[in-house]
């Protein structure tokens, strides 16, 4: 309790007006030997917003509530790259990164950190480095295989960025028997579709009535993928702030080529 | 009967965006999807009044009638 008080009245040394920036941050992390999630969230705490933050618009128990967010990203590819990207942005805490791929030259249109450089690279690890240097505060626990129940263990939200039907369906079941709400994104060329599968909307039933999917591996924009990720993205911010979404009992059905983008309801029985 | 045929994403591609049909009385979700030269394997969702429906749901006068592929990528 005694290091919580002197972290505080450092930080409120430190802070100017209610904003304090990373440097300071950066400072207190070593001072006081403590991650800095763990700092950002003392701050948080005492009303004191990182800079990093200030832009968002949300309040610090806002921003605290997001820092203390597990989210587990199941596919590790163009949604799941993008998502994990906005994630960080707004200051998740801890992001659970699955994907078993490398990066490979038809990834090149639209993976978010595919880059000629990073061909060959494990997708979650390149993802994992690249999100340290946009937010050093984020904790990444990376799995490079494929999923399992370690890979949503204690998330509060788990996002699906696969693409394929059977490993959908296997996600989904297992997202539901854990009661984690599961956010499915889902792009094809110029179309994608996007809604949250829990016990009251099982989704992913619905929109993938057969048992598999096409052999063949599906075009994909990546304006579509930016598109889709950042409903996902948004979605998980409003599940961890308590915002109710439409999406919960249905699906956003999105086309960018004809501009319409359709709220459906689920009410398959 | 008339019914208003909705299709979705890239079932819209050399088809339409929404179009009404004339229809025979008993015709179904599938017998639309059918004529449409629609692979029922790549169809996800029917509705029929934004209600889900099933191939064999016969369709009626004034219906709106939405039809959905299976998007998969990710």
């Amino acid at each position: 309790m005694d290091k919580q008080k002197a972290i505080r009245s450092f930080l409120e040394e430190q802070a100017t007006g209610a904003c304090i920036d990373l440097t300071e941050l950066q400072r207190a992390a070593e001072t006081f030997d403590c991650p800095l999630r763990d700092i950002e969230k003392v701050a948080l705490r005492h009303s004191i917003l990182p800079a990093r933050y200030q832009r968002n618009g949300l309040s610090c128990s806002e921003q605290l509530k997001l820092i203390q967010a597990r989210v587990a990203i199941i596919g590790c590819g163009g949604l799941g790259g993008r998502t994990a990207e906005l994630l960080a942005r707004l200051g998740i805490g801890t992001l659970l990164l699955t994907d078993p791929d490398t990066f490979s030259e038809s990834n090149l249109n639209r993976q978010l950190f595919c880059t000629v450089k990073t061909l060959g690279d494990s997708k979650v690890e390149v993802l994992s480095r690249e999100l340290q240097q946009i937010n050093p505060a984020l904790q990444t626990k990376e799995q490079v295989r494929l999923f399992n129940e370690q890979s949503i263990a204690g998330a509060d939200i788990v996002i699906d960025c696969l693409d394929s039907t059977e490993a959908r369906k296997e996600l989904a079941g297992m997202c539901r028997s854990h009661a984690i709400p599961m956010i499915h994104g889902a792009v094809r060329e110029w179309y994608g579709q996007v809604g949250i599968d829990w016990k009251a909307n099982a989704l992913i039933n619905t929109l993938y009535p057969q048992t598999s999917g096409p052999p063949e591996a599906p075009k994909v924009m990546v304006t579509t993928v930016a598109f889709i990720a950042a409903i996902q993205a948004a979605e998980a911010s409003k599940l961890l702030l308590g915002h109710d979404s439409p999406l919960t009992r249905g699906w956003l059905q999105c086309d960018l080529l004809h501009c319409e983008h359709e709220i459906l309801p689920n009410n398959t029985t | 009967m008339r019914v208003q045929v909705k299709l979705f994403a890239f079932f819209r591609e050399g088809r339409f965006v929404k179009e009404d049909k004339e229809l025979p009385e008993g015709t179904t979700a599938g017998m639309v999807v059918d004529d449409l030269k629609i692979d029922r394997e790549e169809v996800g969702v029917l509705m029929i009044n934004s209600r889900h429906c099933k191939f064999e749901t016969v369709l009626q006068d004034d219906d709106i009638y939405a039809i959905f592929p299976v998007i998969g990528g990710g």
